[in-house]
């Protein structure tokens, strides 16, 4: 240790009631941030489990293409009109035919963990008088149930059922009683075509949607397939997962390559997610720097009252040969010392306020208790953030110290 | 060489109202003098000292400190100057008062660096004793007598071997024994280590027997 640091020590520990207020309020700044942090992206973890219990990271489908391209040529000569009236895009085909080819491709890149596909219609179920009209979907069991963990919301009879028997039909909850039947009782399904078929049901949904829970009806794809007088390779949506969500986009980028068929990344198609999520974190980095900034002007405000308080004491020391630097050092090496204690009692002390959320009983989603997330970065980002500004804080006080005048002080 | 060489000193203060408070000062004090400044209060003499000292340097004039021009020299140059080659003795002991006496006293030694922590601690015990301070060395500075915390202060100055020791006053807080033993080191470090010293003083028989007597009024030299 230098002399400076040697004095700033002494100023440090003669005053240990400052002190101490002094590194609580820093420590106080750290561990919300810390904690802030945790529990946004403990939020937004849930926001996107809830979101992708249902949606795909990406979504391969056929659709309209929005552009009308105008087959007749253009007339060579300015002397010839050409009318189109009434120009219309007309679909011809409907759905994906070649769904197990795209399928196996898109298995083959490394990015992509799962692909599910499905055969969605609008039709009509019927239970002797009541009729209403439900989202049929045709699912490959397995696969669905790797993406979106199916099973887990199937609260009566079992998922593995559907491929046992090719009349099982699995009802949401609120589907099943606006119709009013239960597990074991049978209904008729009928298609947009007039085909009917007969089902029982062999289980209930229940996915925490209330859209979807009083909308839609599962059976297999091949079933499916057969009702709607499709090809075996027939689907409607093609759902692949990546490894990360996050990589949706570029994943979907590359996707495009392979086919022609509409391929959307899960952000395009909801943006209102990516901004509230986006949002929460500008929120939690607002609300957790403002604190740390606080905590600063705790800093600044003590260090302010040390540099007067001592204001003699700078000036005997400036007579005694120490310049402007060592002043600015002996308060720097103050500040920074509080920094750098209260940044460790503020990680430690965040750390715990985590756990201590980590505990609370709250029921959401698949989760017991808050959600939070132990994440490096933020531990990080607060420790460096905290002693940042308690350099500044520390800094502004230090350089007044530095100008003083040590005529003006000790002048009789 | 002369120790201090002030050449046409002028000062103004500006504050309420202009007034020029050191009128055209010029004087030699030579290596190894006792030089006392009387005047009297308000005649200049503190504002004098601190020019001297290098600490204030708002002022028309040329001072050279042990043949080195100080005037126009940067503050951190200064700094270092006064480290090395000034000792100050303030009007009130203006000491560091969550420091101990020992501490107080090595302080400016340790800023130097030019000697080790067990000599400067060797030499400051020294200089403590010299001047009746034995047992004191351990305490707080706020925590010993006025008439202490002065001497304190003097051993302060004594500790980098400046060649210039200076006082505002050195004595005027304390009893006659206390100044007769600040006299008596003032003395031998003029006449045994060949140290200067300029003290600004009030009392008489202080000043009397040093080896020249400046005398100040309405910032003139009138007799030196
Ligand atoms: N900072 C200042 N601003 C304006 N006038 C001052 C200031 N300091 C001292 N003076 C004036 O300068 C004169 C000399 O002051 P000083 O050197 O302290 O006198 P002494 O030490 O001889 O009693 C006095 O009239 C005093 O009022
Ligand atoms: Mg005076």
């Amino acid at each position: 240790m230098n002399t400076n640091q040697k004095i700033a020590k002494v100023h440090l520990t003669s005053r240990f009631r400052q002190l101490l207020v002094a590194i609580l309020s820093v420590s106080f700044g750290i561990s919300m941030y810390i904690a802030m942090n945790s529990f946004m992206a403990g939020v937004n973890n849930i926001q996107t489990e809830i979101t992708f219990t249902s949606m795909s990271h990406i979504k391969i489908y056929n659709d309209l293409s929005s552009t009308i391209t105008q087959i007749s040529p253009k007339p060579k000569d300015s002397n010839t009109i050409l009318m189109v009236n009434n120009a219309r895009n007309i679909q011809y085909t409907q759905g994906i035919k070649n769904a197990d080819a795209i399928k196996n491709e898109l298995l083959n890149m490394s990015e992509i963990n799962g692909v599910a596909l499905q055969l969605n219609e609008k039709v009509f179920i019927r239970n002797g008088v009541s009729n209403t009209s439900a989202s049929l979907t045709g699912i490959e069991t397995v696969n669905e149930n790797k993406l979106f963990e199916t099973a887990k919301y199937i609260i009566e009879g079992d998922l593995s059922e559907l491929d046992k028997r090719s009349d099982g039909i699995i009802l949401g909850v609120g589907l099943a009683q606006t119709i009013g039947v239960k597990t074991g009782n049978t209904i008729s399904v009928t298609t947009s075509e007039g085909v009917s078929k007969t089902f029982k049901i062999i289980g209930l949904l229940e996915s925490g949607s209330k859209v979807r829970d009083k909308t839609s009806a599962l059976i297999t794809i091949q079933t499916a397939r057969q009702l709607f007088s499709k090809n075996k390779s027939y689907a409607t949506d093609i759902l692949v997962n990546t490894y990360d969500y996050n990589n949706a986009r570029t994943v979907a980028e590359k996707v495009r390559k392979l086919t022609d068929y509409k391929v959307e990344s899960w952000q395009e198609g909801n943006e209102q997610l990516v901004s509230s999520s986006l949002l929460r974190d500008i929120l939690a980095i607002a609300v957790s720097l403002t604190i740390l900034i606080v905590a600063g002007f705790g800093i600044y405000n003590i260090m302010n009252m040390t540099v007067n308080e001592k204001i003699k004491e700078i000036a005997i020391l400036k007579a005694m040969g120490f310049n402007g630097k060592d002043v600015i050092e002996i308060f720097l090496t103050q500040s920074v010392a509080i920094g750098l204690i209260g940044g460790f009692v503020g990680l430690f002390l965040g750390n715990v306020i985590v756990q201590m959320l980590d505990i609370v009983p709250f029921k959401i989603a698949s989760y017991n208790t808050l959600p939070v997330v132990y994440n490096i970065k933020d531990y990080i980002l607060a420790f460096s953030f905290g002693t940042i500004i308690t350099l500044i804080a520390g800094y502004l006080p230090s350089r007044k110290a530095s100008k003083v005048d040590p005529v003006e002080i000790l002048r009789g | 060489m002369n120790a201090i060489s002030i050449q046409n000193i002028n000062k103004h203060f500006y504050d309420p109202v202009e007034f020029q408070v050191l009128k055209d000062i010029s004087f030699d004090v030579k290596k190894g003098e006792f030089v006392s400044i009387i005047g009297k209060s308000g005649s200049g003499k503190s504002t004098l000292l601190y020019l001297l000292s290098t600490m204030d340097t708002k002022y028309k004039g040329n001072i050279a400190i042990n043949g080195t021009q100080v005037t126009g020299l940067s503050q951190n140059e200064l700094a270092k100057f006064r480290n090395e080659q000034i000792g100050f003795v303030f009007q009130f002991h203006f000491l560091l008062p969550e420091f101990t006496v020992l501490d107080n006293v090595m302080l400016p030694a340790l800023k130097l660096n030019k000697k080790s922590k067990d000599e400067i601690e060797a030499e400051a015990i020294e200089s403590l004793y010299l001047l009746g301070l034995k047992g004191q060395e351990l305490k707080k500075a706020s925590k010993i007598s006025g008439g202490q915390q002065q001497r304190v202060a003097i051993a302060r100055a004594l500790i980098n071997s400046p060649s210039i020791i200076m006082g505002d006053e050195p004595t005027g807080n304390l009893d006659s024994k206390n100044t007769n033993i600040v006299f008596d080191v003032f003395k031998e470090l003029a006449k045994e280590r060949g140290q200067t010293i300029i003290a600004v003083t009030h009392d008489d028989e202080f000043a009397d027997n040093c080896d020249r007597i400046i005398e100040l009024s309405d910032g003139k030299v009138i007799s030196q």
